[in-house]
């Protein structure tokens, strides 16, 4: 069937054509509560690319405990989880893996970019790369990114708050205080 | 027919319950925004393509193991009830009786025995 003009292609988010559909009731008022559903339950997808996986498993564990911030339960399939974080360095042989895991995501859904490498390719950003891709944001849309090389476990969980306020408009947690030095 | 009070209780109960299951899929579908496209529909979900059809063979080793399993974990299951109602039973012919059920166990492990499977073979004859 030939592509017509009054059709309007979605946005894709990536390069599968993948794209959300709005929901069938858009209603404002429930939207903006569903929202503060959403970002108080943020489920994320387990799933570590590299060292920076390391702190992000400290961030779900008790000394840093997640689950204060309402997003605990790492769960173990794309299909059960709202937030994917890239966590660690995304090589050419993973991209493929990285997309399908984040197409088969139900909406709604959000990507946290954690590290460098996942940022930008971070110490593999050089001129003869070959194998590290330069930033997971050329394959699938990211909404936060965590610099750091690899993140303390306290800036992801900063990472979650600047989710929240994406998701919400408010940030919902103190900010914490500058320290001298 | 005779209303009573208990029925509709309990058909409410059911409704209810119904209700509770159903809502949430049923509020889901009008309020979430839905993902298309891409390889949302595959039926794996780690990251990697399936390859080859699902009727794929498997070592018959494996199947004849959950047989033994089975010999096994039956036999214990109903030797339990037998273990706490024994010491209650008289006379000779308990024991006779459970001796018939187990003999067939014990056949079936004899039997596999025979077959050689407790040799875990690659080619069970």
């Amino acid at each position: 069937m030939a592509a017509q003009d009054s059709v309007v292609q979605p946005e894709y988010l990536t390069a599968g054509n993948h794209h959300m559909d709005p929901p069938l009731v858009n209603m404002k008022l429930a939207q903006d509560i569903f929202d503060v559903c959403r970002s108080m339950s943020l489920w994320p997808m387990t799933f570590g690319l590299a060292c920076c996986a390391i702190e992000m498993m400290a961030t779900g564990m008790a000394r840093f405990d997640m689950a204060r911030f309402g997003a605990e339960v790492f769960r173990p399939s794309p299909r059960q989880s709202d937030v994917m974080i890239v966590a660690g360095t995304v090589t050419k042989k993973m991209a493929p893996a990285v997309v399908r895991l984040y197409e088969q995501m139900p909406g709604p859904k959000w990507v946290i970019a954690m590290g460098n490498c996942a940022i930008s390719g971070g110490p593999f950003k050089i001129k003869d790369n070959y194998n590290v891709i330069q930033g997971v944001d050329t394959l699938i849309p990211v909404d936060v990114y965590v610099p750091g090389c690899p993140p303390r476990p306290e800036g992801l969980l900063e990472g979650f708050f600047e989710l929240q306020r994406l998701i919400t408009g408010k940030r919902w947690w103190p900010v914490a205080a500058k320290v001298e030095g | 027919m005779i209303f009573s009070w208990l029925h509709f209780a309990i058909v409410l109960f059911l409704l209810a319950g119904l209700l509770f299951a159903i809502g949430p899929l049923i509020l889901a579908g009008l309020l979430a925004p839905k993902a298309r496209g891409g390889d949302i529909g595959m039926p794996y979900e780690c990251g990697m393509i399936p390859y080859g059809s699902s009727w794929a063979r498997w070592g018959v080793s494996y199947y004849v193991y959950a047989l033994i399993f089975l010999a096994f974990d039956v036999d214990v299951l109903y030797l339990f009830p037998v273990s706490t109602a024994y010491i209650d039973a008289e006379g000779l012919v308990p024991f006779v009786k459970v001796f018939i059920f187990l003999s067939f166990l014990i056949l079936s492990v004899i039997y596999f025995w025979a077959k050689g499977v407790f040799t875990w073979p690659r080619r069970i004859q």
